[in-house]
């Protein structure tokens, strides 16, 4: 299976940011420094669970939902 | 006026403070900030800058060297004050204890802006409030307080750690009239006019990648990058011998690309071939390695065409890293440095870290006032 990474990533940006285009760039941001680089991920990105994992802890700490 | 800077290069700290105070007598401040030589005692230094601005927010932290309109200097004390036309409104909150209860004593700083805003942190406007962080420089923590920032809120925080001319034994931070350690103090800023702000730093990517495939966060060292050795790979990537690599350090940091602009790491030394830097780099990071370009030339552009895009300027605060401060003093240029400032009201200082959405190092970030 694949693109569950790239469908969190955009999941958690677009609340996080509250579809605001500026603040979406602040999340990426935020991303990388968290150690998940958005622009590394595509649809055909297969689902590795410990990244899966990670993007889950980061949701929770943004306090949104994937 | 409504922003204006003061220096002071008296010893004594009545005197110095009231210099500072004299120099700004045609202002009536609503918010101070200044950056001092950690040879004024910090205790004193802070109690006295309270009693002399004692209707506005005050605070500030040591430094390792400091910055004032048109200047660069040391073994000085710098302030900027602010009047109500700057400044609509400010709260100040200190974190204390952040190595071991830094999350926690966050939250009540968070808590205690919302109950002064009426405003959750996570609603507040990021083009109407903006926060100054201030950070002990040697705490080693800097990394989880703006991580814990940027969870809550998306307003950005700007600042710097404090640093105490190089010696490297203890940091200090003012606020409330007294010092503080091993704390942040966290300034919610809202600003009467339009603010933005500076990010720059004077690389350009070699596009040689490292990749982090082990390290350990916390003591900010990493052991390998790409599957070897660190410090043996950092200079097959510089085409250097590994015995050599630390005299690249300065010029040659790595870089986490965001969009092509580097968020740099500044390699600290070379421990048994692991690196330890300035700033943490977690396992799986993939880092550009920089060559170092123009302090001068990039800080000039990025101020004047800031000035262009806001039509005007009203005041800087400048947190510039200690490493470019010798590397300008290294080649005479701390005085020229100094001068793109000279018709701004600007204050700042080197420190021993930059914050801007995250820790990062060998770079200016600025705020900056309409």
């Amino acid at each position: 299976m694949s693109g569950q990474i790239k469908n969190m990533i955009d999941s958690i940006i677009a609340q996080k940011s509250k579809g605001d285009g500026a603040l979406s760039q602040l999340v990426k941001t935020k991303l990388v420094l968290k150690g998940i680089d958005p622009s590394k991920f595509g649809l055909a990105t297969p689902d590795d669970p410990a990244i899966i994992q990670k993007l889950k802890q980061i949701a929770m700490e943004f306090q949104v939902a994937v | 006026m409504s922003i204006k800077t003061a220096y002071s290069l008296k010893e004594d700290i009545r005197e110095s403070v009231s210099d500072i105070k004299n120099q700004l007598r045609d202002i009536k401040p609503k918010m101070v900030i200044y950056f001092a030589s950690a040879k004024y005692s910090a205790e004193k230094l802070s109690a006295e800058m309270q009693k002399a601005f004692d209707k506005a927010a005050v605070f500030g932290n040591t430094t390792a060297g400091e910055i004032v309109t048109g200047k660069m200097l040391k073994k000085s004390l710098v302030a900027m004050a602010f009047d109500s036309s700057s400044i609509e409104d400010v709260k100040i909150e200190v974190v204390e204890n952040i190595k071991s209860d830094g999350d926690k004593n966050l939250k009540k700083a968070f808590e205690s802006f919302e109950k002064y805003y009426g405003i959750k942190m996570s609603d507040l406007d990021y083009k109407k409030f903006v926060g100054v962080v201030l950070i002990d420089g040697l705490s080693m923590s800097e990394e989880k307080i703006m991580d814990s920032i940027g969870n809550s809120t998306n307003i950005f925080f700007i600042g710097g750690s404090a640093g105490d001319d190089l010696a490297f034994k203890q940091t200090n931070l003012y606020a409330n009239g007294k010092s503080y350690a091993n704390a942040a103090i966290l300034a919610l800023l809202k600003p009467a006019k339009e603010f933005d702000f500076i990010k720059t730093q004077s690389f350009s990517s070699l596009d040689k990648k490292l990749t982090a495939t082990k390290a350990d966060e916390s003591s900010r060292r990493v052991f390998e990058f790409n599957g070897r050795s660190a410090a043996e790979a950092y200079a097959e990537a510089l085409g250097v011998k590994c015995e050599d690599a630390s005299n690249y350090f300065m010029s040659n940091p790595v870089g986490l690309m965001v969009d092509e602009v580097p968020y740099v790491r500044s390699p600290q030394q070379i421990k048994e071939k692991s690196m330890c830097f300035y700033c943490n780099i977690k396992e799986g990071m993939e880092l550009s390695v920089l060559k170092s370009t123009d302090i001068i030339k990039d800080t000039r552009k990025a101020v004047e065409e800031k000035k262009k895009e806001l039509g005007s300027i009203s005041g800087i605060i400048n947190f510039h890293c200690i490493l470019r401060t010798l590397e300008l003093d290294q080649k005479g240029l701390a005085e020229e440095y100094g001068k793109i400032f000279s018709d701004i009201p600007t204050i700042g200082f080197s420190t021993y870290g930059e914050e801007f959405i995250g820790h990062i190092n060998q770079t200016s970030t600025m705020l900056v006032f309409k």
